[in-house]
């Protein structure tokens, strides 16, 4: 990604001493203005730094850290339209981060030693699992996704599952680009609130 | 689900900025609060007559409370969001503060001695707090369910933000249903009532602003 680093911006150039936010802060930017690929690259870059900093600080188990990893980059997948240039994106992240880790203290306590690890408990539902682990995931977001409304869910078929392009996905739909984007927001919107739902 | 089908999933089609939609619901809550806070004003207490507008009593009120609301406006923006420095609204919201008591301080050292307790109490001092904080409500929790879209991390902190917002809102508008007439009236109940308005926000932020 040799553009990211000719980008330049003096704004958000503030605290740059922090490695970190030296290499997510270029490429953070460039996915602000719509680079979808910078915008992969920046949540790997993020989803390392998380996991780090959930494996530190949570003793359960790995799985429950990654769990943490994805729920923050959900959160901030929902949020980055209200992040603001006057500020550091590490320290935006990191905040959230923490949040959702009171979060999660929150909510577990200590009862959570009690609970077992799904990995160690069914094995007939394993194997289920790791035969048709290709499609398991898809099966999980086709389950959620026939809850949402038929025009989000068909806008997250077409653009997230099918990976069609939005312009694509607005000349099959005959709907407007920027409808098709908010309907895609929205059911995201929509899915993380079923998800929150379904784990307590 | 693995980590990077996750991020390949988040990441498809996703130039989305709907950052207006975001601006637009502040401000719809904004005038929420502000209407809300009338209908209440009127109806449970009825407003002062239209004559009062043309003596400088409730000029003054709105003077101390709609600085205080720009002030918190202010505020409750910087704490909207996960990082927030806060320094500059706070400095502002003090000195607010701090020009209104000065300001009643002094009227009430020049007020003759048997009028201080006219002054100070008025006639309705036990009611006014209680009932800026009545006004107040409804705005409030309009307020606290829009900023949870901005993912507030300082839960207490934004609640308490709000609630001093709605609570200077709460007092422009009862100020034309108050028949009050004195600065030091206005500095001491007055603000008693937003500050615990602000109380109110700062507990029911740790709830009502708690987003997943």
């Amino acid at each position: 990604m040799s553009e990211s680093n000719e980008f330049n911006d003096k704004t958000a150039s503030v605290a740059t001493g922090h490695p970190f936010e030296r290499e997510i802060a270029p490429i953070w930017r460039l996915a602000q203005t719509g680079d979808e690929k910078a915008y992969e690259q920046a949540l790997r870059l993020i989803a390392q730094r998380l996991r780090a900093f959930f494996r530190r600080r949570m003793n359960n188990t790995p799985e429950d850290a990654e769990d943490m990893v994805q729920e923050t980059l959900l959160a901030i997948h929902t949020r980055r339209h209200t992040y603001d240039n006057a500020f550091p994106v590490s320290a935006w992240i990191m905040a959230i981060a923490k949040y959702k880790l009171i979060d999660f203290w929150r909510k577990h306590g200590r009862r959570d030693n009690l609970t077992d690890e799904f990995d160690d408990t069914d094995l007939s539902q394993q194997s289920i699992m790791t035969a048709g682990a290709a499609t398991s995931n898809l099966a999980d977001i086709q389950k959620l996704l026939n809850q949402l409304p038929a025009k989000q869910r068909q806008a997250i078929e077409l653009i997230k599952l099918l990976g069609l392009s939005v312009s694509e996905a607005a000349q099959q739909t005959g709907l407007s680009e920027s409808a098709l984007k908010v309907q895609v927001h929205r059911g995201i919107k929509q899915l993380t609130a079923l998800v929150a739902q379904k784990s307590p | 689900m693995k980590t990077d089908e996750f991020i390949a999933f988040l990441a498809k089609g996703s130039a989305v900025e709907p950052t207006p939609a975001l601006r637009n619901k502040l401000f719809w809550a904004f005038s929420m609060a502000g209407l809300l806070s009338l209908a209440l004003a009127f109806t449970i207490i009825g407003a002062q007559p239209a004559e009062a507008l043309m003596t400088p009593t409730p000029w003054m009120k709105f003077a101390y409370t709609v600085s205080l609301a720009v002030a918190a406006t202010f505020l409750t923006i910087r704490l909207a969001r996960p990082v927030a420095n806060r320094r500059a609204p706070s400095v502002c919201l003090g000195l607010v503060l701090l020009a209104m008591l000065a300001y009643g301080a002094y009227y009430l050292a020049i007020t003759p001695e048997e009028a201080k307790g006219q002054t100070l109490f008025g006639q309705t001092s036990l009611l006014c707090p209680w009932l800026v904080l009545l006004v107040s409500l409804p705005g409030l929790f309009v307020l606290q369910i829009a900023l949870r879209a901005f993912g507030p991390v300082q839960l207490s902190q934004a609640g308490f933000a709000c609630g001093l917002l709605a609570g200077a809102i709460g007092a422009t508008a009862y100020a034309l249903a108050c028949p009050e007439d004195s600065p030091t009236f206005v500095a001491v109940w007055y603000t008693l009532g937003i500050v615990l308005t602000s109380a109110v926000g700062a507990i029911s932020g740790r709830w009502l602003l708690r987003w997943d």
